[in-house]
């Protein structure tokens, strides 16, 4: 299929396009705030990659590896964010419980490290098992409730997310916590309970490969098991996945179910892999930022990792602009947002591709693609 | 004088790289009636998508009296007298008619939406064309027919002097097609110009001044109607003669497949639509329903089928019970339905033709093995039917959101001849589809009936019902007011009086063709 080569080629270099012009949008805005914004945008642009030193007598260090670290960080737990977003949306429910979900799943996961005990494999699994458990059950709830009683799952998942962080700090400051320390959190786990570190010199752990297994899985789930073709014709039109014969009941509760699992692991990267212990407040609103992900990816599970990496990188970047230049962090949000706001408006790609066809004239344009379209 | 209209060497290719007009020319002398016919998928629509504002042409200009306009959106056409009634209705569902009609125009008293005066345009637009509605029912609670007629009335409304009417009579009954007819006539002899889009060469030949003809994204013939015959135009779409007439070789009825029995239905708001239907349909025979659009005929098809329970009443595939049990374990026990809304119900739009293929068939080998879907085996099962269906699109990839409207209803066609059901439901099946795809799907619902099928033929075209049914049964008001032996001897009148409720059986009569 000629055309699809060429339709694919043609949509990397509209999105490429897309991406440099948001970049440029966001510089224009820097100039505004900064008196120093080339300095201050090459920070955003580059603060979250290491860099290269060569020493005086020609030898050469690694600098900056924590700040890499921190953007991988983050996008591992955006990934699996955008992931659990990307599945309810597909099947065109608007689901906002990640939040929720993510701490009870790093509630379930610090029981089984603290208070459980067995060799690091077994321990860590039986954790990763508790947290997906959780998040499973706490998506389910919103489903069901949905599905057959047609509750609003916007309203439902935001109340769910109030409950959970509720009795999760209820739990943690009355049963969990460790009194001897100064704040608010549990001991460190064990040693067995803490995901290893993969990249020294950073807290990017194994939760990368889950994270990897995890994409991998949903998009098998999306695109090769009867369930993720059923979300998929739900989100599509609900009265023709009826009319098929699908159980589009089903297919709500466990979609908003399989959801949490995802957003229930983001929880165990959080307490198993960065922090070590639970604290109060795990990482906060995250969980929001799940949608910002699965809408770059257009709900797409092969995307998400790019989206992941893209917006933790925005995010990250963000970050060091903040600490290393004048521009505020008000101003520093600002320019992240409108990037995204850029970049997912449905309208800038079409734009963008009127745009290209007018260079060519309507001729060449038939003649490149003639034949196509006499299928019969 | 120059003409009204003037496209010139259109070309239109979407983005998805299929060239959907090639250097079309296309003109319109003021005050006349043209039709404009071609196959599904020949660019009818394109074209008149692109004179509307609705697409962008990728090559060409429109003149209008001569003078050369760009019109990148709707509402230029609107402002240069353009208005266009979609092939697939473009209406606000949960709002009344009136507020449909008026919608964007809203007359205003004081800050808000008069209402009232809504419900009066409305009204009076409606007796001045004979196009009758009810303008404070809500559009998702009625007839597709009653649609059609809202749409019309909404471009009226808008002061169109050039209608395009996107196969308007698709939806219509012969009565509310000749209604629309006056209509039209009437427009035009108040000045107004009409472009009419239509599959049925019969209408062409009743109502058009001039007829284009596309095939293929090209114009291959312009002539004045009265020059040329029915058979000349098929010829000139198709590129071969078509048979207008299905071949039925004598029937082979076997024992009855479907028994209903004492099916009513009453309606969330507490309307009865079905009043205790009973009928059966043999293997081996096409049952056809006729009615006037709106007598409880969706709402047949719809408990067969499993999309809704009925209130009472029993229905039994080969002596299986079906109803209220879904459509899955319907589908499963062997029923097929070509649902009549096909949008809403019949496709999902975003979807691909390969995916769309195989909704009552996904979780099954050879589409799913041990849990994991086989993406080659779909892929391969859509080629095969679209070609045996000559399904024309750019591939099984592609969106059904991007087929004509003809191939859209070659796709559900597909799906549910290939289910090899027992009982086909076959509600509007040829509407919207072109004369050469009409042929080929009646051809295919005689062969499943002399394959020993039963079909269940529900069609608001008549001509239709008397070319395929070997026994019609008459629907009014939810009712079964008559069941008849198709024959030579019944006519179109006879019928139309059960049809209107001017004359019923008796139960006894009725009970001797059940
Ligand atoms: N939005 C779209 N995107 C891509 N391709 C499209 C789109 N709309 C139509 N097409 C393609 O353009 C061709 C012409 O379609 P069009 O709707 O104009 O046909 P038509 O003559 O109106 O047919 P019908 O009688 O079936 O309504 C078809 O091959 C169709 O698949
Ligand atoms: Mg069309």
């Amino acid at each position: 299929m000629k055309t699809t080569r060429r339709q694919i080629t043609l949509e990397i270099v509209r999105i490429v396009l897309v991406v440099l012009l948001a970049l440029l949008l966001g510089f224009f805005i820097t100039t505004l705030v900064s008196d120093d914004p080339v300095g201050a945008y090459t920070e955003f642009l580059t603060g979250p990659l290491p860099k290269i030193s060569i020493n005086d007598d020609g030898g050469w260090q690694l600098r900056g590896v924590n700040r890499f670290g921190n953007w991988i960080e983050d996008s591992i737990t955006l990934i699996l964010l955008g992931l659990s977003v990307a599945i309810v949306f597909s099947a065109r429910q608007f689901s906002l419980g990640a939040e929720g979900q993510l701490f009870l799943g790093a509630l379930a996961a610090g029981a089984v490290s603290l208070y459980f005990h067995a060799p690091a494999v077994i321990h860590i699994s039986l954790a990763l098992i508790a947290a997906g458990a959780a998040g499973f059950v706490w998506g389910l709830i919103p489903g069901a409730l949905k599905a057959y009683l047609n509750a609003d799952e916007i309203v439902s998942t935001l109340m769910l997310n109030i409950i959970a962080i509720q009795f999760y700090q209820f739990i943690l400051t009355r049963y969990m916590r460790d009194f001897t320390a100064g704040y608010i959190g549990t001991e460190y786990f064990p040693e067995t309970a803490v995901l290893p570190v993969v990249i020294p010199g950073t807290r990017v752990t194994v939760a990368l490969f889950i994270t990897i297994a995890a994409v991998v899985a949903v998009w098998f789930l999306m695109s090769r098991m009867p369930l993720g073709y059923e979300i998929r014709m739900l989100g599509a039109n609900r009265k023709f996945a009826e009319y098929g014969g699908i159980k589009v009941k089903r297919v709500i509760t466990l979609s908003m179910a399989i959801s949490g699992i995802l957003a229930g692991l983001a929880g165990t990267h959080l307490s198993m892999g960065l922090l070590k212990q639970l604290t109060l407040s795990l990482s906060p609103n995250i969980g929001f930022e799940g949608i910002v992900v699965a809408l770059l990816a257009r709900n797409d599970p092969k995307w998400v990792p790019v989206a992941g990496l893209f917006y933790g990188y925005l995010r990250t970047g963000a970050q060091i602009m903040e600490r290393s230049s004048d521009v505020t962090r008000e101003m520093v949000l600002v320019i992240q947002a409108i990037i995204i706001l850029f970049i997912t408006a449905e309208r800038v790609l079409p734009l963008i591709q009127q745009w290209w066809q007018r260079r060519r004239s309507p001729e060449a344009i038939l003649d490149s693609v003639e034949g196509v379209g006499d299928v019969a | 004088m120059p003409n009204l209209i003037d496209m010139r060497d259109i070309i239109k290719v979407y983005p998805n790289g299929v060239a959907a007009n090639r250097d079309v020319n296309f003109s319109v002398e003021k005050g006349e009636i043209h039709a404009l016919v071609g196959e599904n998928g020949a660019g009818k629509s394109t074209l008149m998508k692109i004179l509307y504002g609705l697409e962008q042409p990728t090559g060409g200009q429109i003149f209008l009296n001569g003078r050369a306009v760009t019109i990148s959106t709707p509402h230029q056409a609107i402002a240069l007298g353009i208005g266009m009634v979609h092939q697939n209705f473009m209406l606000i569902p949960s709002f009344t008619i009136a507020e449909n009609v008026v919608l964007g125009q809203e007359p205003i008293k004081g800050q808000l939406i008069d209402a009232e005066a809504a419900i009066n345009i409305t009204r009076q637009l409606a007796q001045e064309y004979g196009l009758e509605v009810d303008p404070t029912a809500k559009v998702e609670a009625t007839p597709v027919g009653m649609r059609q007629r809202v749409e019309i009335l909404k471009t009226l409304y808008r002061g169109a002097d050039l209608l395009i009417l996107d196969e308007p009579t698709a939806v219509l009954t012969p009565q509310e097609t000749d209604d629309l007819f006056d209509a039209v006539r009437r427009l035009v002899s108040q000045g107004k110009t009409v472009i009419f889009i239509t599959h049925k060469l019969i209408e062409v030949k009743e109502i058009s001044d001039r007829v284009t003809v596309m095939r293929h994204g090209e114009v291959t013939g312009r002539v004045q109607t009265a020059e040329v015959s029915e058979e000349d135009i098929a010829r000139m779409m198709v590129g071969r003669d078509v048979l207008f007439r299905v071949e039925k070789p004598p029937q082979q009825r076997g024992e009855a497949a479907v028994r209903v029995s004492g099916l009513s239905y009453v309606s969330v708001t507490g309307r009865p639509l079905l009043r205790d239907v009973s009928f059966n349909v043999y293997r081996g025979e096409i049952l056809g329903i006729a009615g006037v659009e709106g007598n409880g005929q969706t709402q047949l098809a719809e408990l067969l089928s499993g999309l809704a329970a009925p209130t009472t009443g029993a229905a039994t595939i080969n002596g299986q019970s079906i109803l209220g049990r879904g459509p899955r374990y319907v589908r499963e026990a062997g029923v097929a339905h070509i649902p009549e809304d096909r949008l809403t119900n019949g496709v999902a739009l975003e979807a691909s033709i390969a995916d769309n293929l195989v909704v009552d068939r996904y979780y099954r080998p050879p589409f799913t093995r041990r849990g994991a879907m086989s993406l080659r085996q779909i892929r391969q099962h859509a080629e095969n039917l679209m070609q045996k269906f000559d399904i024309r699109a750019a591939g099984a990839g592609a969106a059904i959101g991007s087929l004509s409207g003809g191939n859209m209803q070659k796709v559900i066609i597909a799906r549910e001849f290939s289910a090899d059901p027992a009982l086909l439901i076959a509600a509007q099946p040829t509407r919207g589809v072109d004369i050469g795809a009409s042929e080929f799907v009646r051809r295919q619902l005689v062969e499943a009936r002399n394959a020993g099928k039963a079909v269940l033929l529900i069609s608001a075209d008549l001509a239709e019902v008397f070319s395929l049914a070997d026994r019609i049964a008459v629907m009014y008001k939810g009712e079964i007011v008559a069941i008849f032996q198709n024959s030579p001897d019944l006519t179109e009148e006879a019928l139309g009086l059960y049809m209107l409720g001017l004359k019923r059986q008796t139960p006894a009569e009725i009970e001797s063709q059940l």
